[in-house]
């Protein structure tokens, strides 16, 4: 019963859907108040019956019901619960389930927390929401249904892939989902803009929550993502430069692009038709992410979930989505009042050089990342396009825009003042230089880069410093005016400064992951030793134990250091039974914000195994900083202004005589 | 500065930092791509030694030899023809003889590949696409091998 | 029935969300640009207090923002009279509204619902099936038993003869599979023993005959071109290449030759039906008690592979009673005992089990090396005590 509820819950999602998706945008259109409240009623309903077809997968697979197809394909009675749990958007069917559930949360949150929108824009965002939530409903009924039945169950499902079933994997797909599926509000914004053919600061205004909290969500995503790829995959890696991270960072490239451009729009009132471009764009690669992994169209050591016949049903959806927007970008947006021009040398300026820089790098990705698809379409060839590539491209671009971060949040508005901005900047550079120095003098020269990476990046750190002491006037007035100029600036500055540092943090993690680390890959017997960068492993041997539902087989180290003990480290090897299949568990020991990595290879007939080591300087700075952005989003948002509360009462009524 | 010289700035800017991108990709595309190959274009293509390439396939049965200090030699095949590997290191959890593999490297002379990655599947029903192409190029590939969905019996639009 | 209830109740909610609004005498009144404008005003005065905009500049972004300010006051004092007529909305555009959601939604959704879904099913959770069907505990005692069994000696045959049927209904494709090769690689091959392991191969396939399962059959039909399950799944995957005909002409051959009591007559007029052949009008009802071949044979597996779970339970139970019913006539087949123990064990029925063991131990109590070898059978599955 609970499967076949779930199953009509979500064709009811889908009717209500698309009553949304028309009703209000007649309503609107003849500006019918009733009309228009539809909007906000269906979409409501329709996340309730959407969290309610969840609920009922997510309960199929915690009874272990394998009556439903997906559940037995996915699930194993002895696995762990949270895995359980999981597993339910482990696998294609309801990774797309959870999709359309994170569509409709945004969408409700609009309904219910937009009471600060004109009522037809409000209308005419929720109808485009519902677009895209059809499709995705259609897509899903049709083609990837969760809750197709199995007549004759069998007793034991076929277990989840055993590189999924891992901490890691239970929060980076919802993550990264709440960040793609974020943008759909940007993007239905946009559209919804376009139809009216009315765009001014306010939309900006209003857009800049959701944008900020996509992107945050997206940032934290990602993360996880490299995470989860760096002690799960056994190689110690952090970012490969493979098609589904690059799907993944492509929005997040386009996303920040479009969170500065829109205060660009907010507060000047200008760069209005390229803020819309942005945000049409950074949703559509949202899309082209989900299509990327969704289609297997790439290889990809990503590609568990592929199916080319599903690839097509998504790229109509995509044609559709992305080529309607861009028509309807094309045919309206010169329709626009086109907004005000400005100095090159200002706040404005600044941050149109950020969303040149972001826009270029996302395109130099997106050449990588589809150039190999297009060139098997054109001649045949197979090529791989891998890390070099990207290094090549996109570091080069990435630097000027990190040297530049500073410059740009401390120059005015309107006119700039590049020499004084420069001036007020002096301590950031001579601690970045200090920087440098030091580096160099204690890693010696060879990484010439390494040394200015760390230099930049202290600059950039040291510069957000400046910029929040400059806005309290710290040192230049009564130390007692600049505490209650603390206390009173606004919260997204405080945010603004620490996510430009969190860029920093994050530099310094792959500059010293990258250049510094250490590995050795050998095969180790029994009692034998070996060093890296000043530690001593010694093996010590090997055990078996059983898991809830795999065997695990872990070699047993210890770690020492200058002859005391600093650890045991127990990489091991996990035979899950039902896909006979093996993954590596990686050990990590962290030593500060570095680690110590070891993964166990073939275990030999001899007794001995095969071992990758590495030590991994500032390693986990690379995270640390990406939580230390989301966290700088987190207080923007936090920030009253941003809510822009609902209209005073008193406002309204001193308006009404005007009537 | 004129609306019209700052309009041009802002043109001026973004052509030069498109055109430095556009010279970096080029560059970047020129030098550090990789083709994929089956056995079989290894061995009619004449690919000339020193080149990097990547070699996708199943692992031959019995070809799997390992030597001293993690070195491994094996053969990858489409049963048409086949290319000789050689690595040293750590492979996959799921390489296995039989199964799907590719391998990247530089191509010594003699047609023996210097394999520096070797990647494996994922997941017993996951194979590399090309190394599904080059098997059904050479006519190994079974169609309906790989449907997962053959049993389901909902209905199905 | 409470499904149906369920579902109604979820459309009346459905068709709620679509009418309330509506039927709501008030309009929401939503926000307007002015509030964010007003802000923006406060805003640069922040900013020239901290110095980050000029004087002159702040002035004019002031005049800048007053003036859309008073843009937008103008736009929106126009806008509500001018929307006023229709803030009173004309009712047939809330009729039609209303028709919507009260008919076209749930005939919709149910026409939709009916395409996809199968309300036929019940769910199954697995405790509430281990509660209902004790038996599954039990296979996974007797599984577990055995396959501890085997850890010990690998290289008993028997033990893997009795484990694959088991995994085979488990679900566990490959080790039934594992167990199929290994049961070859000990004993030998012959007929039976080829196209079991083909039907373990193609379960594995989901359902496709792979070209390891083919290989199976066409080894076991050279084996014994009469073997039933080898030409039936040979047939399968004829229909599965898409040669119909040939898939056709194996069905029709089966059904010429077929006893006419054998059970699997029906699946296989069915297949016959299904790739586009006429049964021949002959063939014996599917009714027909079978004295024959009592035990559940190959086909008859391969039979019950095709059926709903009830079918197949209510099958194999009449096959097993058959089989009890022969052996107490004619006890002294150790085949015929073995096959009954094993059936009950995968039936869950544990007490018949026992009984049946005494009963075999009584009925063969007369032949020593029989006596042995149903003893060692029922040790292997714990039966004894």
């Amino acid at each position: 019963m609970i499967p076949e509820i779930g199953h009509y819950a979500l064709v009811l999602a889908l009717g209500l859907a698309l009553i949304q998706a028309t009703v209000p945008l007649y309503g609107a259109a003849r500006r019918d108040a009733a009309l228009m409240q539809l909007g906000t009623s269906t979409a409501v309903m329709q996340f309730v019956f959407v969290a309610g077809s969840f609920a009922a997968l997510t309960a199929c697979y915690v009874t272990s019901d394998f009556s439903v197809a997906n559940v037995f394909e996915n699930s194993h009675s002895m696995m762990p619960l949270v895995y359980k749990f999981t597993s339910v958007w482990g696998n294609h069917e309801g990774s797309m389930l959870l999709w359309v559930l994170i569509l409709a949360l945004f969408g409700a949150s609009v309904a219910l927390f937009g009471g600060n929108l004109p009522v037809t824009l409000k209308a005419n965002v929720l109808a485009v929401q519902a677009w895209i939530a059809c499709s995705f409903y259609f897509f899903i009924l049709l083609t990837s249904n969760p809750f197709l039945r199995l007549a004759q169950p069998p007793l034991e499902g076929r277990d989840l892939n055993p590189i999924l079933q891992d901490p890691g994997l239970a929060i980076h797909p919802p993550l990264l989902y709440l960040g793609y599926v974020g943008f759909s509000i940007a993007f239905s914004f946009a559209i919804a803009a376009l139809i009216e053919g009315r765009i001014d600061a306010a939309w900006a205004r209003w857009v800049r929550p959701w944008t900020l909290a996509a992107w945050m969500f997206l940032t934290v995503g990602i993360a996880m993502g490299s995470y989860w790829a760096y002690y799960e995959l056994g190689w110690g890696g952090f970012w490969f430069w493979d098609p589904v991270e690059n799907a993944s960072l492509m929005p997040w490239l386009a996303g920040t692009a479009l969170l500065h451009s829109a205060v660009v729009m907010e507060k000047r009132n200008a760069l209005k038709i390229w803020t819309i471009l942005l945000a049409i764009l950074a949703f559509s690669l949202s899309l082209i992410g989900t299509f990327l992994v969704r289609s297997g169209v790439l290889t990809s050591v990503h590609a568990f979930a592929e199916d080319p016949s599903r690839g097509i049903f998504i790229l109509c959806i995509l044609v559709l989505f992305i080529g309607g927007g861009l028509s309807l970008f094309a045919w309206r947006a010169p329709l626009l009042r086109q907004g005000g021009l400005f100095a090159p040398v200002s706040r404005e300026g600044a941050l149109v050089f950020n969303n040149l820089f972001l826009t270029t790098a996302c395109l130099t990705v997106f050449v990588g990342t589809l150039y190999p698809l297009a060139l098997e379409a054109f001649n045949g060839e197979k090529i791989s396009v891998g890390a070099p590539f990207f290094n090549l491209t996109f570091a080069p671009l990435f630097i000027p825009l990190m040297f530049a971060m500073p410059f740009g949040t401390l120059l005015a508005w309107k006119r700039g003042d590049l020499l004084g901005v420069a001036q007020r900047l002096m301590t950031a550079f001579a601690i970045g230089i200090a920087a440098i120095a030091i580096t160099f003098a204690a890693a010696g020269a060879e990484h010439v880069l390494a040394p200015f990476g760390i230099g930049l990046a202290a600059f950039v750190i040291i510069g957000a410093l400046v910029d929040l002491a400059e806005r309290i006037a710290l040192f230049r007035a009564p130390f007692a005016t600049s505490w209650s100029r603390a206390r009173g600036l606004q919260r997204s500055a405080w945010g603004t400064a620490i996510a430009h540092a969190g860029v920093a943090v994050t530099l310094i993690g792959i500059t010293g992951a990258a250049t510094w680390g250490t590995e050795r890959i050998v095969a180790m017997k029994e009692g034998q030793t070996i060093t890296l960068s000043g530690y001593a492993l010694t093996f010590d041997g090997m055990v078996q134990r059983a898991g809830p539902n795999f065997r695990v087989l872990a070699g047993k180290f210890t770690l020492r250091e200058g002859g005391g003990v600093v650890g045991v480290m127990e990489p091991s090897k996990r035979t899950f039974g039902a896909r006979g299949m093996t993954t590596t568990e990686a050990a990590l020991l962290s030593r500060g914000v570095s680690q110590l990595y070891l993964s166990l290879g073939d275990v030999n007939g001899d007794g001995s195994a095969a071992i990758r080591f590495y030590y991994k300087p500032l390693v986990l700075l690379i995270w640390l900083g990406a939580v230390v952005m989301a966290l700088g989003g987190a207080l923007s948002l936090s920030d009253r202004r941003l809510r822009v509360g609902a209209p005073k009462p008193a406002a309204k009524t001193a308006l009404q005589p005007a009537e | 500065m004129t609306r019209k010289q700052r309009r041009l700035t802002l043109i001026g800017g973004s052509l030069a930092v498109l055109g430095i991108a556009a010279a970096l990709v080029l560059f970047a595309l020129k030098d550090s791509i990789v083709f994929f190959n089956s056995p079989s274009d290894v061995v009619q293509k004449q690919i000339a030694p020193g080149t990097r390439i990547r070699v996708g396939g199943l692992v031959e049965p019995g070809s799997l030899k390992k030597g001293e200090n993690l070195q491994i030699s094996f053969k990858v095949t489409d049963g048409a023809h086949e290319v000789s590997v050689r690595y040293q290191g750590i492979v996959p959890d799921l390489f296995r003889e039989g199964q799907g593999v590719v391998a990247e490297g530089r191509l010594e002379p003699g047609g023996l590949l210097a394999a520096d990655t070797v990647l494996a599947k994922h997941d017993e029903r996951y194979m590399p696409r090309e190394v599904v192409d080059a098997l059904k190029k050479s006519g190994r590939w079974q169609e309906g091998e790989m449907n997962a969905d053959a049993h389901v019996v909902g209905k199905k639009p | 029935m409470s499904l149906w209830l369920a579902f109604a109740l979820m459309t009346a909610a459905a068709i709620f969300a679509v009418l309330w609004p509506l039927g709501r005498r008030k309009a929401a009144t939503g926000g307007s640009d002015l509030a964010v404008y007003r802000d923006q005003l406060d805003e640069i005065g922040r900013d020239r207090a901290e110095g980050r905009i000029g004087e002159a500049e702040a002035e004019a972004a002031k005049i800048e923002v007053s003036r859309r300010l008073i843009a937008a006051a103008d736009a929106a004092e126009a806008g509500q009279a001018s929307a006023a007529p229709s803030i009173a909305p004309s009712p047939w555009r809330r009729r039609i509204a209303a028709m919507v959601g009260l008919i076209l939604l749930p005939v919709g959704a149910s026409a939709l619902y009916m395409a996809l879904g199968s309300p036929q099913l019940p769910g199954q959770p697995l405790a509430e099936r281990m509660a209902s069907v004790r038996q599954d505990r039990s296979i996974q005692n007797l599984v577990a038993q055995v396959e501890a069994h085997l850890e010990r000696n690998p290289n008993d045959a028997r033990g893997y003869e009795v484990i694959a049927p088991v995994y085979l209904r488990m679900g566990r494709f490959a080790d039934a599979v594992n167990a199929r090769r290994k049961l070859i690689a000990l004993s030998g091959e012959n007929s039976e023993r080829q196209s079991d392991l083909g039907e373990a191969l193609a379960a594995q396939g989901n359902g496709v005959i792979t070209v390891d399962a083919k290989a199976a059959f066409e080894r076991a039909l050279e084996l014994d071109p009469k073997n039933t399950k080898a030409l039936f799944f040979i047939g399968i995957a004829a229909e599965q290449d898409g040669d119909r005909h040939k898939a056709a002409a194996i069905f029709t051959a089966m059904l010429k030759d077929a006893p006419a009591d054998a059970p699997w007559v029906p699946v296989v007029r069915e297949a016959l039906t299904r790739v586009g052949g006429t049964p021949p009008a002959t063939a014996a009802a599917p009714s027909a008690p079978a004295t024959e071949q009592p035990g559940p044979n190959a086909a008859d597996v391969a039979a019950a592979g095709q059926m709903s779970e009830k079918d197949r339970g209510d099958m194999i139970r009449g096959m097993v009673a058959r089989l009890a019913e022969r052996l107490k006539e004619n006890g002294d087949d150790v085949a015929g005992w073995q096959r009954l123990l094993r059936a009950y064990m995968v039936l869950g029925e544990r007490d018949k089990a026992k009984s049946a063991a005494g009963d075999a131990r009584k009925a063969l109590a007369s032949d020593p090396d029989k006596l042995r070898q149903i003893d060692d059978m029922i040790k292997s599955m714990g039966l004894e005590g």
